[in-house]
């Protein structure tokens, strides 16, 4: 599509959200676009640049995103400290997200794309993602039907570094277990490494400056995976499938009345949905390349993409939801969580090289 | 028009379709109890949904 009727679209979708929803919501649509536009624009994959670090021993993709941690973590600890009225990514470490982790990192690489991943590529017209995305939704509404039961196998209360240690005491613990991340990709990489390209950084300080922007207007951390499932559990209790009422997650208040409500009013659908808006919107500049896949390599994906999904839920976000924004708001889950989706990619780059993708 | 391109119009119009629907079935917004523009510093508590969320 060309620019400017995709423009004229979604000024169009900004002025409806004003009048019909709320202006809150309007202005979050812009942020989501402009995710959109600097993941599609930097080509800024979290998947990638692991693979990259894996297959390649290239370390820009992890430096950028550690620029992003530090950097989403110096705006949003003190802020958190300073507004009561934000919120931090808080998931249970658990054995739900011990296994949901590691089953996510897996099955990203077979999918090539995270949540935000999916969707920006999806966005950009890449067959497979557009394809995934809906499967994503139904995963992740499927884990959170059984996420009870998940649960039952072992959980501690989510953990906030803050409560523990302070804002300040959180800050310099995240900035040099950040700086450890280097020092390890250092010595698996090696000398004479170029570490810095452009892309990545540019990348990592729109990431992060529209992340604090998302934290500081809706009140909570930037998050991908929570939409996706209400747009599916809304389809399915439309369809007489589920009864949300028996169920440990969808029978809560909150989510309850977000049932009720129009998927428009949740804020993480309204960022997935500028995000696939930015992401076309760099897509009529800059085609995305993808080969033609087998029947065989569109099954598997396809089915990583919906076991991704699930496993989304179990491990209390992607490498947006809990990643990100748990290790940049002080939750111990943040960091529970990327030695396992690590230790499944190392497992998934693999799959990914047996099946040619 | 090649696949991808009908790809990409069945991906849109379905999502537009979807998003239709569900404005069109949900409960009406209630436009007088509209969330602040900035929540830090509104005084309101949020209570969005979000990934990290066990309940």
């Amino acid at each position: 599509m060309k620019r400017l009727p995709l423009a004229a679209i979604l000024a169009a979708f900004f002025i409806f959200l004003i009048l019909e929803v709320s202006v809150r919501q309007s202005v979050l649509l812009l942020v989501g676009v402009g995710m959109g536009a600097a993941l599609a624009g930097a080509r800024f994959g979290f998947t990638t640049g692991w693979r990259q670090l894996i297959e390649q021993r290239n370390p820009q993709g992890v430096a950028g995103q550690v620029l992003l941690l530090a950097l989403a973590s110096l705006a949003a600890l003190p802020l958190l400290g300073q507004f009561s009225e934000l919120h931090a990514a808080l998931g249970p470490p658990s054995v739900s997200l011990l296994v949901g982790a590691f089953v996510f990192g897996l099955t990203m690489q077979i999918a090539d794309g995270c949540g935000s991943g999916t969707l920006y590529k999806a966005g950009l017209g890449v067959p497979l993602n557009m394809g995934i995305l809906p499967l994503f939704a139904l995963g992740s509404f499927w884990g959170s039907v059984h996420l009870d039961s998940w649960l039952a196998l072992g959980q501690m209360a989510p953990i906030s570094l803050t409560d523990q240690l302070g804002t300040s005491g959180t800050l310099g613990l995240t900035l040099a277990l950040l700086a450890a991340v280097l020092v390890a990709t250092r010595l698996w990489v090696g000398a004479g490494q170029t570490w810095f390209d452009k892309r990545w950084m540019v990348g990592a300080v729109a990431l992060a400056v529209l992340a604090t922007i998302n934290l500081l207007l809706a009140g909570q951390p930037w998050g991908v995976v929570y939409g996706f499932g209400l747009w599916a559990a809304k389809g399915a209790v439309a369809l007489g499938l589920f009864d949300p009422a028996g169920n440990g997650f969808w029978g809560q208040a909150g989510n309850a009345q977000r049932l009720t409500q129009t998927v428009l009013m949740d804020v993480t659908t309204i960022t997935n949905i500028g995000i696939l808006g930015g992401a076309l919107w760099v897509s009529a500049k800059a085609h995305a390349d993808s080969k033609p896949l087998t029947t065989q390599q569109w099954v598997i994906g396809l089915v990583a993409g919906f076991v991704m999904g699930y496993s989304s839920r179990l491990a209390f976000g992607c490498n947006i939801g809990a990643m990100l924004s748990g290790i940049s708001t002080g939750s111990l889950h943040g960091w529970i969580w990327v030695p396992m989706a690590f230790a499944g990619t190392l497992i998934g780059v693999r799959v990914r090289r047996h099946y040619q993708f | 028009m090649t696949t991808t391109h009908q790809l990409q119009a069945v991906f849109w119009l379905s999502l537009a379709a979807f998003l239709a629907w569900d404005f069109k079935t949900s409960a009406p917004v209630d436009l007088r109890n509209e969330p602040p523009l900035i929540a830090a510093g509104s005084g309101q508590a949020t209570s969005g949904g979000h990934c990290s969320m066990a309940k």
